[in-house]
């Protein structure tokens, strides 16, 4: 597999973006529910899925994917589980959030961009969701009630993520044709 | 409100901590084949009794890297809050999911078993283990070290087709910019809160809000950081930069036998905290059946 050094960099530069956003905590905003906490953690794996495709979203995803093992595989819903449960219901998911985010985006882009990229993050957000909570509930570690309280948290960072990932790559493509603004 | 703007002030893993320790000096590949080991172990067990075995393991390693037990739990301080919620979230409404054949209290949906205490026990000391064992990992080996070793004991699975070398190379340039990138949002707090922003504003129970005040701070990181990376690709290429195959490396690493005694040490204690008969020994010497 031959990947393009721009494809590297960004990847590079995005998990350096998660970084920062987990070891601040700015990438997490507490909610009354029991995960505690909605994310924008994924977006910089939206942004790497629709930048530069979908190897560089799973790059990008294993840093989101590493911080959420390393947050709450220690929590109790977990004690008792294999010890490989934390790796499939924390870990595997957020590998396919660039991957998800990818495939909105190059199937939509031809009706309208920016759709395109709202759609996307919305898409990616709610794989991460769907795809977790899940496969929780598939393997009896969350009870199926909890649907209705991740519902409106679901809501809340999928909106978030397409606010953020319109305003960054439609402020990136901008850029990139040379219409600069002011730079903080 | 200057203390709003220090981000980092608490995080303790990932800053290496350069000491004179036979852990500091072991081979970075074993130090990462052990610390795996020992994060199964810890997954592994259903048992307090092993698990705190296991974190008192940590603690002497940790003693013996020359490293401040203080200086480590600090590092919960970041996520002290959201655990605690999750604790207290747990405790309240994950006793009907504990099947236990004793009860201490039960009215509606709430239910609180010895069963329940027990597993949020293992949790809390499951917590603390993990932070010893990563702040273990990242305070005695560099970055730049780590990641080499993560780039050879995955390059077996280059044939497969994973690109080992190119999400090295990334880790690498994301090593680089972090700091860069935490300077650059302490720049762009600053500018934002010199406009009006209300930047520090402890507002937890209204998440709106805290992205309203957040939102000002993402767009700038993103777009100047995706600009970094223009103009290092431009110098990669400008140096026709090549990865993959044929490259020769800068950093190698010589290993003792003694690495490979603590991996096979490490290996050893996972499986004897999965097979172990950990919750009889439990029962007969402190009366405790309440294991998941």
């Amino acid at each position: 597999m031959t990947i393009s050094t721009r494809s590297i960099v960004v990847a590079g530069i995005l998990i350096a973006i998660s970084s920062v956003l987990a070891l601040t905590g700015l990438g997490y905003f507490p909610v009354p529910n029991v995960t505690s906490e909605a994310t924008v953690m994924q977006v910089p794996a939206i942004i790497g899925g629709i930048l530069e495709g979908p190897v560089v979203g799973v790059i990008v995803g294993m840093v989101f994917g590493l911080n959420a093992l390393l947050r709450f595989s220690g929590l109790p819903i977990f004690a008792g589980q294999p010890a490989w449960m934390p790796f499939v219901v924390l870990f595997l998911p957020r590998l396919l959030i660039g991957v998800t985010a990818w495939l909105t985006y190059v199937g939509l882009k031809r009706t309208n961009e920016i759709f395109a990229l709202g759609a996307a993050a919305v898409v990616g957000t709610l794989t991460n969701t769907v795809v977790v909570i899940g496969l929780g509930i598939l393997f009896g570690i969350l009870p199926v009630a909890i649907i209705p309280t991740v519902l409106p948290q679901a809501a809340f960072e999928s909106v978030v993520a397409a606010v953020l990932t319109i305003a960054v790559v439609a402020a990136w493509k901008s850029i990139d044709r040379g219409k600069g603004g002011s730079s903080v | 409100m200057s203390a709003d703007f220090e981000l980092l002030r608490n995080v303790t893993i990932g800053q290496y901590i350069p000491a004179e320790s036979p852990v500091h000096h072991m081979d970075p590949r074993a130090k990462l084949l052990a610390t795996l080991f020992v994060g199964l172990a810890i997954a592994s067990t259903r048992s307090i009794a092993a698990s705190l075995i296991l974190l008192g393991v940590l603690m002497l390693v940790t003693r013996v890297a020359q490293l401040d037990i203080s200086y480590v739990l600090r590092g919960l301080l970041p996520g002290l809050g959201a655990l605690l919620f999750i604790f207290a979230f747990q405790f309240l409404f994950q006793g009907p999911n504990v099947p236990c054949t004793e009860l201490f209290f039960k009215w509606r949906f709430i239910q609180i078993s010895p069963c329940l205490i027990y597993i949020l026990v293992l949790g809390a000391v499951r917590v603390v283990a993990f932070l010893f064992l990563v702040s273990l990992l990242t305070l005695t080996t560099t970055a730049s070290h780590l990641t080499h070793a993560s780039e050879m004991l995955l390059t077996p699975f280059q044939r497969i087709g994973l690109p080992a070398h190119e999400m090295a190379l990334a880790n690498m340039i994301a090593l680089r910019f972090i700091p860069t990138l935490a300077d650059e949002l302490d720049r762009i707090m600053k500018a934002q809160a010199s406009r009006g922003a209300d930047i520090g504003e402890r507002r937890w129970w209204r998440p709106d809000k805290m992205v309203r005040e957040r939102m000002p701070l993402f767009v700038p990181l993103f777009v100047n950081s995706l600009r970094r990376a223009e103009e290092l690709v431009v110098a990669m290429e400008a140096r026709a930069y090549i990865g993959g195959k044929g490259r020769t490396k800068f950093v190698t690493f010589t290993s003792r036998v003694s690495d490979w005694v603590v991996v096979a040490l490490t290996a050893l204690l996972w499986i004897a905290a999965m097979r172990l008969p950990w919750a009889a020994w439990e029962n007969a010497l402190f009366g405790i059946h309440w294991q998941p």
